[in-house]
Order: structure tokens, then sequence, then C-alpha cells
């Protein structure tokens, strides 16, 4: 069963104006091919039998990483996660997605699997979406009919759900600028499985008025694989804000922050694990603004 | 479904085939060109098993489609040895016993390969970690392991 996949009829197109026009024209019958790594193992488990295969890789505009002079990162459709963790035009305070990126699957994957393709897959377990929530980050969505920049908090809507239409892609992912005194960390574990799944996935963005007070003047919680969705953890990051960040109320956050994530299976064990993730997680970020 | 010709570089040599949109890699390297080094393991990029180099890249050929390696290249565990002469990584393989069925040792090889590159002095961690995505059933990664180590070694000179 898994040597062979459907057939289907294959585009390649050269501009994302054929890309469109052909999603407009093929709607739910289309699946948008880069890496390959996510839509060929639901194509051989027969959870998605495309007609229509749109391979967007050779739409040299959606491959970059830029980053703007007023700080924003901007990270195109086709940019690899091996492509993204050894780029030199991610500066340092992006740290976290690199190590995020470097949690997904094997050498090999992070090869070919996009950080678009992560988001668009949808999976609880994911690991970019968490450190990309604690960053804030914007996804634009284009179609023959225009297009739409939402944050990646609003895009998840169930385990493998978003709010992505059959007709739009995603060209790329807009991750605004930090502010001064802010450090981030991605932290993670796995289950120990031929896929290594993540279990427990802690996405953290700290900001302090300086380092003096270091008062929380921003904070935000990405968490990975405790939900149907990626999800923030808001109640622990209203917590921690406008106080002093120090070991009492890091770990209060981190408690807060276990309480609120919605685990399933192994749901004690996870919530644990939340709670000493987003513990030291905190902990290596503030260490990162010292820096 | 019409086939489609694509042109591309096999461990050296320039090949042209015909091609179904939904042929892998993997099918096109073993069913067309009976290079059958490169092993059908798991099929949804999980044991490494069929792991191959695309245009320097590390990459698994179940999870390629055959009709995207138009104009590239490709290298698969054939095309390491010069004639007679095996590459020192599967020299080294040999000498530490690092094989048993054989299954995943191509794949072990190619990644090993690809490590060295990107890390010639590897720490036993940092060996562990880049393998992570290639599966041995039987050898328990020791000598495994111990193979990549003595390469390493052996290439400091």
């Amino acid at each position: 069963m898994l040597k062979k996949i459907n057939k289907f009829e294959y585009f390649a197109p050269s501009t994302l104006a054929e890309v469109i026009s052909l999603l407009a024209e093929y709607k739910g019958k289309a699946k948008l091919y880069a890496g390959g790594t996510d839509v060929l193992v639901q194509m051989k488990q027969r959870k998605i039998t495309p007609e229509y295969i749109i391979d967007i890789k050779k739409i040299p505009e959606l491959n970059g990483i830029t980053y703007s002079p007023e700080g924003e990162l901007t990270i195109g459709a086709l940019v690899t996660h091996g492509q993204f963790a050894i780029s030199k035009n991610v500066p340092e305070k992006f740290t976290m997605l690199k190590e995020a990126s470097l949690a997904v699957g094997s050498v090999q994957t992070r090869n070919r699997g996009t950080i678009v393709g992560n988001i668009c897959t949808s999976s609880p377990a994911a690991d970019t979406p968490p450190a990309l929530l604690a960053l804030d980050a914007g996804l634009k969505l284009v179609s023959s009919t225009g297009e739409r920049t939402v944050k990646i908090n609003d895009f998840f809507t169930g385990p493998f759900k978003n709010i992505l239409k059959d007709t739009e892609i995603i060209t790329e992912i807009l991750i605004p600028g930090l502010p001064e005194n802010s450090g981030g960390v991605y932290l993670w574990h796995s289950k120990i499985t031929e896929e290594d799944e993540t279990l427990v996935g802690v996405g953290i963005v700290l900001t302090v008025d300086n380092l003096e007070n270091r008062v929380c003047t921003n904070l935000r919680i990405g968490l990975g694989s405790v939900a149907p969705t990626p999800m923030r953890a808001v109640k622990a990051e209203d917590f921690l804000k406008g106080k002093i960040v120090d070991e009492e109320t890091i770990k209060q956050t981190a408690e807060i922050a276990a309480n609120e994530s919605l685990p399933r299976s192994r749901a004690e064990y996870r919530k644990e694990m939340v709670k000493v993730q987003t513990k030291r997680a905190l902990s290596q970020a503030l260490k990162r603004i010292e820096r | 479904m019409k086939k489609i010709p694509i042109k591309f570089t096999i461990n050296g040599q320039q090949r042209e085939a015909l091609v179904q949109p939904n042929d892998l890699l993997i099918n096109l390297l073993r069913d067309e060109l009976y290079l059958t080094g490169t092993k059908y393991g798991c099929g949804i990029g999980e044991c490494g098993a069929c792991t191959v180099f695309l245009d320097d890249e590390l990459v698994l050929a179940c999870l390629i489609l055959a009709v995207t390696v138009d104009g590239k290249e490709i290298t698969t565990i054939e095309g390491l040895a010069r004639g007679k002469e095996l590459h020192p990584m599967q020299i080294s393989f040999l000498k530490n016993a690092a094989v048993q069925c054989g299954f995943c040792t191509p794949g072990m090889i190619m990644t090993a390969i690809s490590l060295m590159k990107e890390n010639p002095d590897p720490s036993e961690e940092e060996i562990r970690e880049y393998m992570r995505g290639n599966i041995c059933r039987c050898t328990g990664y020791t000598q495994i392991i111990k193979a990549i180590k003595e390469y390493a070694h052996s290439m400091k000179g």
C-alpha cells in the first residue's frame, strides 16, 4: 500500500499567478507540493487523493529569507527547515525558530520539508507553530480574488485543520521585530518512537523593561502537542506581565501554563512537562536577554 | 496518464527516462534503473533506508516525485565506490561489523557521509542526533557509531 500513490495530473508553474489560477480552477481537487514530506505521506496513507498536484518549487519568489531594516523577518513558502536552520540572514534574536526547525523530523526530512508546509499540515504536535505563536507571526494568504494576512494565533481550528481555503496559498511568514530586552527560546522533548513525535513543545518570547528591574513588559507562550491545536498560554502570559521575573514568579507562571494546557492522552505527564519546560524556557529566555 | 520525459545525472552518468507523474524517485531508481542498493523500508519517511543524495543534499527517495528530479544529480550507494575500491566509509562499516542484515546499511552510509561533510569531527552525541532518521533493527547502533567515529578519526590523519 505504501509503495504507490494515486494517479494525478502534475503541474509545475513558474509564477505565483499561475498557481492561484490553477487553485481557483481545480478548487478542492488540487494539492500544493513543495517538500512533499507530509503531502506524499498523506497520499500513501490514502488520507488525501488529489486529482492535481501543483509543484511550487519552481517559483523563485517564494524562496527567500529576508530581514528588513524595520526588524521584520520574512520567510518564503519554499524555505526548508534545514535551509532556515543554517541561514545567515536570520539574526540571533530569532534563534528560537532555528531551534524549532531543528526539532522537526530528521536531516533528510528537514532538507525537504518547509516551515510553511509544517504550518499547513497543522499537526497539533508540530514544532514550528509554538515558536511562531510566541513570535506573534503573521501569514500571508493569497488567492485569485485577493490576499489577506492573518495571525498564526487565528489560523488553527482543530487537529490537522485550519482556516486556509482550498483556493489559497500561504506565500510567506511575517515575523514582527522584537522590542529591546527580549529573549526567545524553544524547548521540546519527544516520544521515543520511529518518528520521535514531539510530546511537549514550548516556545517563549519574554520582554523585560530593563536588566536591573526585570519587570515583565510582554510575554508570549506557545505550546505544542498539549491541545487539539498549537495554543497560546494566555493566562500564564497575563499573570507574569507587570511582575518582576524571578524564580518564584517563573514557577507560578509555569504552573498556570500547565493548568491551561489541554492534553488528552498522557494528560498528567504532559501537563507536568509543560510546567517543567515552561520554567526552563523562561529562565533561559532571561539569560538570553542578559547576554 | 501521459508519461513525462526527464533527464538527470545518476552516479555521474547522464540518463533519460519516461515517468508517470505519480512515480516516486525510489520507483525510478529500483524499478527502472535497477539500482536496488537503495532500499524500500517504511515508505513514509521514518526509517531512512531509501536515503540518497539529490544535488548534494541528503533526501529520502520514497518521498520525492520522480518527475521533479529533471535536470538534477542523484548519487546512490552504487555511486560511492571507485571501480572495485570501496568508499572509506563502506570499508569502515565492514571493518567494524556495522552490518548485520544489511537492509539499513546503504541509507546509514549515505547519512554518515553527509554528516562527515557537515561536521568532520562529531561527538558521539552529534553522531546519534544526525543519524536519528536512520533506523536499524539489528545492531543496536553500537558498531555503526563506532564505524563512523573510526572513519572520522582516520580522516584526521
